[in-house]
């Protein structure tokens, strides 16, 4: 068990109290080459950083002092996802803390939170999510992986890929098919397995920046106990919708595209660029865009604190961060011109860039988490309002 | 931070400033009235006017020693953006933000005791006569002279693109003295001066001002060479955040139009804003919109802080160059979300987009702006 949180109630400590606690942390632990990495960072990196946190009862700031947790309050969850950016702390792979943990916590069974919640804080168990599928990207619903009832256990068959650091990962929740008949919605359940399960195998792809973050996943048969299945049969849809808010203000957040936008300042001053008004308009252009970003976000941000739920519009933060991050690593490349397209880190008078890896890892955000498309479909259906 | 995020009381005033400020447009004609007096020389009524100094409206920024109500940006704001959505010519930037910030940040207490309650009640409307070029907002007097005598100052030169000069019955004048620029009062029709007026896209005017030994007597000097140049530049960023705040009036009301035609207007069969390319095209508009409001608002409360002047102009140019921008994308688009129909003079949507593009235009486009911002974040190391 995790020994300090239980006993420390954070929310009682002033915001500047909290945040300095909180930063002179990282600072000191925090490993110095893992800062700021583009790519996500596998489980052998991270693993030291994980037993750290646990050792200190900040593992799961979302989750309830008497679970292990922080307990964090909004206001304080937000000042701790903040110095973690501000820090540029890598993620690990952690979503059995911000998936799996709530969703045990609010459907599981006593027996599922037992077994399952300890062994998630402390590492020994890593989660990856089962959720995209070849067919079902963000037609999520029409997903085809089958769970058949069959003598006490379920037998599932199928495919999922896209699945994050699989190959890091023991355990994996997932969504599959329990009824053909029902509208797609509803014939979806929801369940956690063991990845060492006989008839489950996992194929890492590789990506356009070369790295094996991503694998598909293939279900041959794999039989799951009857206690894989969490929360009702067919309720999987509703479980698996029940967390998203919280990550799309995560995700539009401005610290990201703040500290490219930094990188692209220094490579303009080091190759003389702002001086050539064509570069410095676009350039000028985006940083502006850069510092509007941190005004909306800070509107979302101060609705949090206010302790109100946050609506279908928070979409906009993610469509303008993505995109805005990727226009601006487009003009990394420009400015790099022919050094642009060169592989791996370089030295642009003293300053130290991976532009490639950069450029390429702003590819996904756009797709990712729900795509700008669907994004937007949301958008025009849920908050302007419009006819289908 | 922790002190301006809880006051509900100032948010129940703001929303109630906010529903009156629509009530009176509303029963003012709305867009009507602007469409009857569009191309009028007089530009705009001032009987109208009166009535939003009785409201106070025109005292929000006159200080309460003065007759005024002594609020800030904020409250200004919420007038302006509403006066904007149902495109009232009456000059409320021009007069009662940068004409009242002029006056007030000059060191003439006895001219403001004498005529800010008078501005703040409506029965006086002056205007700023600053520029000179197109495309230069400076504050260095330009090649207007004032030179003194025994009685006062005798003032020659050329003032151009004075938003609001149609009606007006005063203009502030900057002009250079041997101690650098100084403001000045001079009255309509007063000899030497001549008012020429220009139409504009919306149906307003720019005038110019042609000053030819004029006499100013010394109690109208408004801000002496000391402080007038501080006042001049203070007024304008002020102005340009209000003149923001106006765009994101006209913004809001020409998406919401074009939504509704969206949900609304058939073809094939189908209400067109069940298009999916249509859809995407209107929430582009509505992130800039909600980008516009997020960075005017910033804005606005930290204007309302009293920064220094460096960070002031940072703060308005960034505020000017996503409401320009975002204005003038939405009131553009909103012609093409209506098809022909938004081409029709008899439409409203034309109106907003000609609005847009005059506030656009005035106080510095927003390519002026991303220029001026670039070079003051650069010189303080941003």
């Amino acid at each position: 068990m995790s020994p300090a949180a239980q006993h420390t109630d954070y929310n009682a400590l002033s915001d500047e109290a909290f945040r300095a606690e909180v930063r002179a942390f990282f600072e000191r632990h925090y490993p110095e080459n893992l800062r700021y990495i583009l790519r996500r960072a596998r489980w052998q990196e991270m693993k030291d950083w994980w037993r750290m946190l646990y050792e200190k009862g900040w593992i799961a700031p979302n989750w309830p002092r008497e679970r292990g947790g922080m307990g964090l309050d909004a206001s304080k969850m937000l000042i701790y996802a903040e110095e973690i950016e501000r820090h540029g702390i890598a993620r690990p792979p952690d979503q059995g803390i911000t998936q799996v943990g709530p969703i045990l916590m609010q459907y599981g069974t006593a027996a599922q939170q037992t077994f399952y919640l300890p062994r998630t804080l402390s590492g020994e168990i890593i989660w990856c999510q089962g959720y995209s599928e070849p067919n079902a990207g963000s037609d999520l619903a029409s997903l085809q992986t089958t769970a058949v009832a069959d003598g006490g256990q379920y037998r599932v068959n199928g495919q999922k890929t896209w699945t994050t650091l699989a190959h890091d990962s023991t355990h994996m929740y997932l969504l599959a098919r329990t009824d053909r008949q029902a509208k797609k919605q509803e014939g979806i359940s929801f369940f956690v397995l063991d990845l060492k399960t006989p008839g489950i195998t996992i194929r890492p792809i590789r990506n356009l920046a070369g790295h094996e973050e991503f694998c598909e996943v293939f279900f041959d048969d794999a039989r799951l106990p009857r206690d894989a299945l969490v929360g009702g049969l067919n309720q999987g849809w509703t479980i698996a919708k029940a967390l998203l808010g919280f990550e799309r203000l995560n995700i539009g957040s401005p610290r990201r595209p703040q500290y490219a936008l930094r990188r692209l300042e220094m490579i303009a001053r080091a190759k003389c660029l702002l001086g050539d008004s064509g570069f410095a308009d676009r350039f000028i252009a985006l940083k502006l865009d850069i510092e509007d970003l941190a005004a909306l976000y800070g509107r979302f941000v101060g609705q949090v604190r206010r302790g109100e739920p946050l609506g279908p519009d928070v979409s906009v933060l993610k469509i303008w961060a993505m995109e805005t991050w990727q226009r601006l690593t487009d003009l990394l490349v420009e400015a790099g011109a022919e050094e642009g397209v060169l592989s791996g880190v370089r030295e642009f008078a003293g300053v130290k860039a991976d532009i490639l890896t950069s450029f390429y890892y702003a590819r996904p955000a756009t797709i990712y988490g729900g795509s700008s498309e669907i994004q937007r479909n949301i958008l025009a259906k849920h908050v302007l309002k419009l006819p289908s | 931070m922790t002190t301006a995020e809880a006051e509900p009381p100032s948010n129940d005033h703001r929303a109630m400033l906010r529903d009156s400020v629509a009530d009176f447009v509303a029963r003012a004609g709305d867009v009507g009235r602007a469409r009857r007096l569009r191309g009028n020389a007089a530009e705009y009524d001032r009987a109208v006017w009166r009535t939003m100094g009785e409201l106070g409206w025109l005292g929000i920024l006159v200080p309460a020693q003065h007759g005024g109500l002594g609020l800030g940006l904020a409250e200004a704001a919420i007038v302006a953006a509403g006066l904007a959505r149902g495109l009232a010519p009456e000059p409320y930037t021009a007069a009662a933000v940068l004409a009242v910030e002029a006056i007030a940040g000059g060191d003439n207490e006895e001219f403001k005791q004498q005529h800010l309650p008078r501005v703040a009640d409506g029965s006086l409307l002056p205007v700023l006569a600053w520029q000179e070029r197109a495309g230069e907002i400076e504050t260095s007097g330009g090649e207007t002279q004032a030179a003194p005598f025994e009685g006062g100052w005798r003032i020659g030169g050329v003032k151009r693109f004075i938003s609001g000069a149609a009606g007006a019955d005063a203009y502030l004048v900057s002009a250079a003295t041997e101690q650098g620029i100084a403001l000045f009062w001079v009255e309509r029709g007063a000899p030497g001066v001549t008012l020429e007026i220009e139409p504009l896209a919306d149906g307003r005017h720019f005038g110019t001002l042609r000053l030819k030994d004029v006499t100013v007597r010394r109690g109208h000097l408004v801000a002496s060479a000391s402080v007038a140049a501080r006042a001049v530049s203070l007024a304008l960023d002020r102005a340009t955040a209000l003149c923001s705040a106006e765009l994101v009036g006209v913004m809001t009301r020409v998406l919401d139009m074009s939504l509704e035609y969206m949900r609304t207007r058939k073809q094939f069969g189908k209400a067109i804003g069940s298009f999916q390319a249509l859809q995407h095209r209107a929430v582009d508009l509505y992130i800039q919109r909600e980008l516009a409001s997020a960075v005017l608002e910033e804005v606005v409360t930290a204007l309302d802080r009293q920064p220094d002047a460096a960070r002031r102009a940072l703060l308005a140019s960034r505020a000017k160059a996503r409401c320009a921008e975002a204005g003038l994308r939405i009131t553009r688009e909103a012609i093409q979300i209506h098809g022909a129909i938004g081409f029709t003079d008899e439409y409203d949507a034309g109106l907003y987009l000609k609005r847009a593009m005059v506030l656009a235009a005035w106080l510095g486009n927003a390519a002026w702006h991303r220029r001026r911002y670039s070079a003051l974040s650069a010189k303080a190391g941003l």
